[in-house]
């Protein structure tokens, strides 16, 4: 044998090969104990030792209980000794060598057949040696040990069921790991004595450090989430003594300064103190413990970061621990410390804040790869505002310094020279580049959404310092820039040249003025996806308490005159210091205006543009008509300028949606910046209150015809903000006008649209033009604006844009004959049948929902008719090559959401009379779905699920039917049944975990309509056999994601009382494969208790949820017995 | 000449070979000229020069008769041509000599396209001997090169069959020259257009 394997580096790709199944076919040889042995004295050939190792370790396993336990010792002591003796072997053959020491281990200590603790004794003494190099093997060894033992994606495969890994670890983790963790503190506590470390020594304190974070603790305790990179540590009660020594402690803090330097070593001691960091859980015996713990904890912390200039390395490291703190220790035992110790603590956080803080920005300058301090700088900012979300619990105003300072380093970072250090190096030389930036690029206010809302959030904390701050930086810069576009504007008018000034100084103050905007937008208010944004209540309580000093016409008036200089109006000291940042903004807005209507666009900042709106925007929800009956007090000053019924109310919405117009005209060129202004237009009217105010604008009428007649400059804007636009005026006509003014609303807004629309394909020639650009772009600009239309649908409108919407779908069938070849028309007229089907089917009742219905199909048939036998060229071609396709599901999954979600007024149907009039000509959800499944199955290949999106809306759809119509599926066609039947099992076996959940949610009801027919024998009877083999498999045999096992559950339970002679047979073929006796009565009785509860299992909830039950703690008794790892 | 409509000298009807259209307005799978060529539009984006730039938009577009790719960028602000787009159907009503005799609804005939080479025009050719009706849309657009008087008439052609089988082919007809564009996608149907009857 050993002639055969001998040289195979000197050989053909068929001799090695052959050379390698020689290996595979070793490894399985029975008791090749003596051979590898010989091997292992014999051979030179590292690869031949490895092999020779990797066949002892899974020789032991396969033949253990036939094996003496003194044979398995031996060898055991044979491996360690070879090593031992072996200083120079390989690297990876003395780690194979000793991971099948560790796997002999860790088998052993399932029948107790071999004394853990020899091992330990005999590395202990390896270790006491003094020896580096035997030191060093003694942490391969304990290392080995971890690895296997931690249940992990590392350990072994050794055939043994998770079950056995499961409880070795528990084992383990209980004791040896204790003794590892000693023996590991020991070593430490040895080096860190030394005042010289050689290079030799200083790997192996570097190897120990690692183990110490390895083990240390985190993975071993929480095996699920060992992934993700921060662990918390929460140890057993039984490691109170060994980790609740503040020697330990110290010892890590001794050991990070003494190897600091060496960065990737203080990773790991750092990454240690992390865990300590994040200590919690039973180990505590009381609070009193918790506190003194972190009380030392942070001496130990201030003393390192005082006594020292963080290195690079550490920025990250520190601020986990930190970061640790302050999440995992409640706040009770925050404040239960000395308060002294408290303030060190939170001084120190503030100085390191801001110390991060800077060195981010100089990693940004230097675009650097690699951007450690911005990491823990975000580590950092995010620890504040869990600090300070719960400040009630500390005392009062002790954290208003600390966020005054923090405050300032953001702004100071963010600002250019001479009042920042924006884009200044560390030697103060300004960098300036300009860079390309794609569309793909987030915008900051995204980016760096975690850091300014943390950064609004200390604001809050210190408004009486921040908020006026705030408003005198950007009014200086709003004065400014003012200044600086007169200048070139003069220049302009005097010189005939083309503007050669430099725009530095003008990108200067805009990115000042976009951090500054950006800062205040997060200060003011939030963006609460959903609710009704409140005012935060820091910034109601500071304006309540200035509001005696200020002077509410005078204030009145800095917000009414944007166009002014703010401190040149008397009195400009005393107004509301909240009204006055909004006021800046203004100011802001005010000059962007003037300098588009002075012809000076060009110079300015689209991104600027945008901030504007967006502050506008977020600003509005929460201020603007102000609801005083959210709050428990209110400012007057604010209540005054924004509340319902004021003229600054008045004032403002006409001031918005002039800002908004103007925008759209001028702006059209930039998408994001448009976008930003015709969303603020929707914020305005999408509330009823605030709607009423806009349509008495003249400027909203005006919009409103100028849009309805395509005329420049709203037709240059892009499609989809044309759509957003044509959604916000339908939403305004639903404001309170009286009925005269409203009908004429409808007729400015509406009727043009239809009027155009009719008159164009009425035309007789309509067949022969309906080709040309212009008469396509008529025809995509309506159907964007009936998509427009059925998204500003809403509860009480729905009844009016339904039958408006109704008479165009008729007219858009007609248009996909027409465009059939024009994929993306084409596309265009679907999406607004999904669009109408999924804002509106909810509400409607069932006479409106049958005509949908019946225009649905309508436009299925014609989709159908023009796809016949229509070949899509390329399978490998791209995703939006089959738009149409993904648009068909969703419109199918959108009109059976109705059975979901339905807030239709029943009394609106006329039932009697319905069934009596158009029962032959009714068409029901169900008749249209099959229909679309119909097309839409045999286009679905298997090379169009790989595709993502178009996999999810499949599935979705699929199951949706099952659970909607199980009684239409028995009655598909046998290919299309087939089809089906067949990408359930895919589902289920291949694809991700959430559709294989969606699969198994479609089959209860499958099994049930079985049930209901009493019929055997048909296919779909058939098929739910198939699958009950298949979840059973799943559930007991295969390692299953936990969330879906109640899903699997409830299939398996249905299918269960479908074929319970199958059920039987498949328990009984499991039990009569297993051998071991043990196991046998186990799964027998996991068996019987599994169906206990429910013989004989019927279809009753009460019966099944007892199954389900049960099925959980069968899981959980059995579930790791029967899979193998 | 049976094809008077088909003189692009002048333009058609009044339409001129193409219109401006500010560059934002432009929509993917529509059409533009790109240095010089008639394009339809298969990728677009935005980008921007430093955080305060002004939107530039970069196109890359397929020549439609040529398939050759073409990019360009430009500002957002700026109009850009589009080209206008003509289609003439015809019923097929004879294959002489190679050359395909296409009727027009006026009644004239036209017989100066030639009938597709390979499997495409046997295909055809068999269909149209079963007594299959077939219908012909040509798509043309015009454009006049920088070269005066160099008049480049391109036409495209799909030939969809009604009965029996049903599928698409896409051809393209270059005069005097015929390609079968095996390389073009689905969605240049736009600018090769089927019409069954």
């Amino acid at each position: 044998m050993e002639c055969l394997i001998a040289p195979p580096s000197m050989v053909s790709t068929e001799q090695r090969q052959h050379a390698e199944h020689i290996f595979l076919s070793f490894r399985k040889s029975k008791s090749p104990f003596g051979v590898c042995k010989h091997i292992l004295e014999t051979s030179k050939v590292d690869y031949v030792l490895f092999q020779a190792a990797t066949a002892i370790m899974e020789a032991v396993v396969r033949e253990w209980v036939l094996l003496e336990k003194n044979s398995i010792e031996s060898l055991r002591t044979f491996l360690l000794t070879y090593v031992l003796q072996r200083p120079n072997l390989q690297k990876y053959v003395r780690e194979q060598i000793l991971l099948a020491v560790a796997v002999i281990v860790k088998r052993g200590s399932l029948d107790k057949s071999i004394n853990c603790k020899s091992i330990f004794h005999e590395v202990s003494q390896l270790i006491s040696s003094g020896n580096p190099t035997v030191q060093t093997l003694a942490c391969s060894i304990l290392t080995a040990l971890l690895s296997e033992f931690s249940s992990s994606n590392k350990t072994s495969n050794i055939g043994l069921s998770m079950e056995f890994h499961g409880s070795c670890k528990r084992v383990f983790q209980e004791d040896d790991l204790r003794q590892i963790f000693v023996l590991t503190m020991e070593v430490l506590q040895e080096f860190s004595r030394r005042e010289n470390l050689n290079a030799q020594m200083s790997s192996v304190f570097q190897r120990y450090l690692a183990l110490a974070n390895q083990m240390s603790l985190g993975r071993h305790y929480i095996a699920v989430f060992e992934a993700t990179q921060n662990v918390m540590l929460k140890p057993t009660e039984s490691w109170r003594e060994a980790l609740l020594d503040n020697r330990v402690m110290d010892l890590f803090f001794t050991v990070h300064r003494k190897i600091r330097e060496d960065s990737d070593m203080a990773q790991d001691s750092l990454q240690c103190l992390a865990q300590l960091a994040s200590m919690h859980g039973p180990i505590f015996p009381d609070e009193t413990a918790q506190v003194s713990y972190l009380a030392h904890m942070l001496e130990g912390l201030l003393s390192m970061i005082n006594g020292i200039e963080i290195e690079d390395s550490e920025a990250v490291g520190i601020s986990n621990i930190i970061s640790n703190l302050i999440t995992t220790f409640p706040r009770s035992v925050l404040t239960a410390l000395p308060s002294e110790l408290f303030s060190s603590f939170i001084n120190c956080l503030t100085l390191l804040t801001c110390s991060f803080g800077r060195s981010a920005a100089l990693e940004e300058v230097l675009d650097k790869d690699d951007m450690v301090y911005m990491e823990a700088y975000d580590k950092l900012l995010e620890s504040w505002l869990t600090l300070v979300q719960e400040d009630e619990h500390f005392p009062r105003g002790c954290f208003v310094q600390p966020a005054v300072q923090v405050f300032n380093s953001y702004i100071q970072c963010h600002l250019a020279a001479p009042d920042g250090t924006r884009n200044l190096t560390a030697n103060g030389v300004a960098s300036h580049d300009e860079e390309e930036i794609n569309e793909l690029q987030e915008d900051d206010r995204e980016l760096f959404s975690d850091q300014l809302a943390s950064i609004g959030m200390l604001g809050r904390i210190a408004a009486e310092h921040c908020i006026p701050l705030l408003t005198s930086l950007l009014e200086d810069r709003v004065t400014r820039l003012h200044g600086q576009l007169q200048r070139h504007q003069q220049h302009l008018m005097a010189s005939s040249a083309p503007d050669s000034v430099d725009r530095k100084v003008l990108d200067d103050l805009y990115e000042d003025i976009h951090w500054l905007i950006l800062v205040s937008g997060y200060l003011l208010a939030d963006d609460p996806q959903g609710e009704t944004p409140l005012i935060p209540s820091e910034v109601m309580e500071y304006s309540i308490k200035h509001s005696t000093e200020v002077d509410i016409n005078t204030t009145l008036q800095i917000l009414g005159s944007p166009g002014e200089k703010a401190t040149s109006i008397p009195g400009c000291n005393r107004t509301d210091s909240v009204i006055r940042l909004l006021s800046a903004v203004l100011r802001t807005s005010e000059v962007e205006s003037r300098a588009t209507r002075a012809s000076l666009i060009e110079l300015l900042s689209p991104q600027m543009g945008k901030d504007i709106v967006w502050f506008l925007r977020r600003w509005a929800k929460t201020y603007l008509l102000v609801d005083e009956k959210l709050y428990s007090q209110i400012s007057m000053p604010l209540s005054t300028a924004f509340g319902a019924d004021t003229e600054g109310a008045q004032w403002i919405v006409g001031y918005l949606l002039e800002k908004v117009i103007n925008n759209l005209s001028v702006w059209s060129s930039e998408p994001e910046l448009a976008n930003d202004t015709v969303e603020l237009l929707v914020t305005l009217v999408e509330k009823r209150e605030r709607a009423n105010i806009v349509v008495q604008c003249e400027n909203w009428w005006n919009l409103a015809k100028q849009f309805a007649s395509r005329s420049p400059p709203l037709h240059l804007l892009s499609s989809p903000i044309q759509r957003t636009l044509m959604k916000a005026l339908v939403l305004g006509g639903f404001a309170h006008m009286d009925s005269d003014t409203k009908q004429q609303y409808w007729a400015e807004v509406l009727h043009p649209l239809q009027q155009r629309f009719l008159n164009l394909i009425n035309q007789e020639n309509f067949a022969q033009i309906c080709q040309e650009e212009a008469v396509k772009q008529e025809i995509v600009a309506t159907l964007e604006a009936l998509c427009g239309i059925a998204e500003a649908t809403q509860i009480d409108n729905v009844g009016s844009l339904f039958s408006f919407l109704m008479d165009f779908l008729s007219s858009c069938i007609g248009l996909m004959e027409v465009y059939q070849n024009s994929p993306e028309t084409v596309n265009l007229i679907i999406e607004v049948f999904v669009e109408v089907a999924h804002k509106q089917i909810c509400y409607l009742g069932e006479t409106k929902s049958m005509k949908l219905y019946e225009v649905c199909l309508t436009l299925l048939q014609v989709y159908s008719k023009n796809n016949l036998g229509r070949k899509r060229l390329d399978v490998a071609a791209e995703e939006d090559q089959y738009q149409d396709l993904l648009l068909i599901m969703e419109l199918l999954t959108n009109l059976l959401s109705k059975e979901f979600i339905d807030f239709s007024d029943t009394d609106e149907v006329f039932r009697g009379q319905e069934q009596s009039t158009g029962a032959g000509r009714t068409v029901s959800a169900a008749d249209v779905v099959l229909f679309g499944v119909n097309i839409v199955l045999p286009l679905m290949s298997q090379d169009l699920l790989k595709f993502p999106s178009l996999c999810n809306q499949y599935y979705k759809l699929i199951t949706f039917i099952c659970e909607i119509f199980p009684e239409k599926i028995p009655q598909l066609p046998e290919e299309l049944f087939k089809s089906l039947m067949f990408s359930l099992e895919l589902g289920m076996t291949s694809m991700s975990s959430e559709i294989s959940q969606l699969c198994l949610e479609a089959l209860s009801p499958l099994a049930e309509q079985c049930a209901k027919t009493q019929e055997k024998d048909t296919p779909l009877f058939i098929a739910t056999r198939h699958f009950l083999k298949l979840v059973f498999d799943m559930l007991v045999l295969q390692k299953h994601n936990t969330e879906m096992t109640v899903a699997a559950g409830e299939a398996l339970y249905t299918l269960v009382c479908l074929h319970q002679a199958e059920y039987s047979e498949l328990v009984e073929s499991l039990l009569s494969s297993q051998r071991d006796a043990v196991i046998y009565q186990r799964l027998a009785d996991a068996f019987n208790t599994l169906t206990a509860s429910s013989t004989p299992p019927t279809m009753d909830r009460k019966q099944k949820v007892a199954f389900l039950k049960s099925l959980e703690e069968f899981v959980a008794n059995v579930g790791g017995l029967l899979c193998v790892k | 000449m049976a094809d008077a409509d088909l003189d692009f000298t002048t333009g058609d009807a009044g339409a001129s070979a193409t219109y401006p259209m500010q560059c934002s307005a432009l929509r993917k799978n529509g059409f533009v000229v790109l240095k010089g060529r008639p394009c339809k539009i298969v990728e677009m984006s935005t980008s921007k020069t430093g955080k305060h730039g002004h939107a530039k938009v970069h196109m890359v577009g397929i020549d439609i008769f040529t398939g050759k790719k073409y990019e360009d960028i430009c500002p957002s602000t700026h109009n850009m041509d589009v080209p206008n787009i003509k289609r003439m159907d015809y019923q097929l009503i004879g294959i002489q000599d190679g050359y395909l005799s296409l009727l027009q609804d006026s009644g004239e005939v036209r017989e100066d396209l030639k009938m597709p080479e390979g499997d495409l025009g046997k295909e055809i050719e068999s269909k149209f001997d079963a007594g299959e009706e077939i219908l012909v849309s040509v798509f043309y657009s015009v454009y006049l090169k920088l070269e005066p008087l160099t008049l480049q008439i391109a036409i495209l052609l799909i030939v969809l069959f009604i009965l029996g089988s049903t599928n698409f082919y896409f051809v393209l007809f270059p005069p005097l020259q015929i390609t079968v564009l095996s390389a073009m996608n689905e969605e240049s149907a736009v600018a090769i257009k089927a019409m069954a009857k």
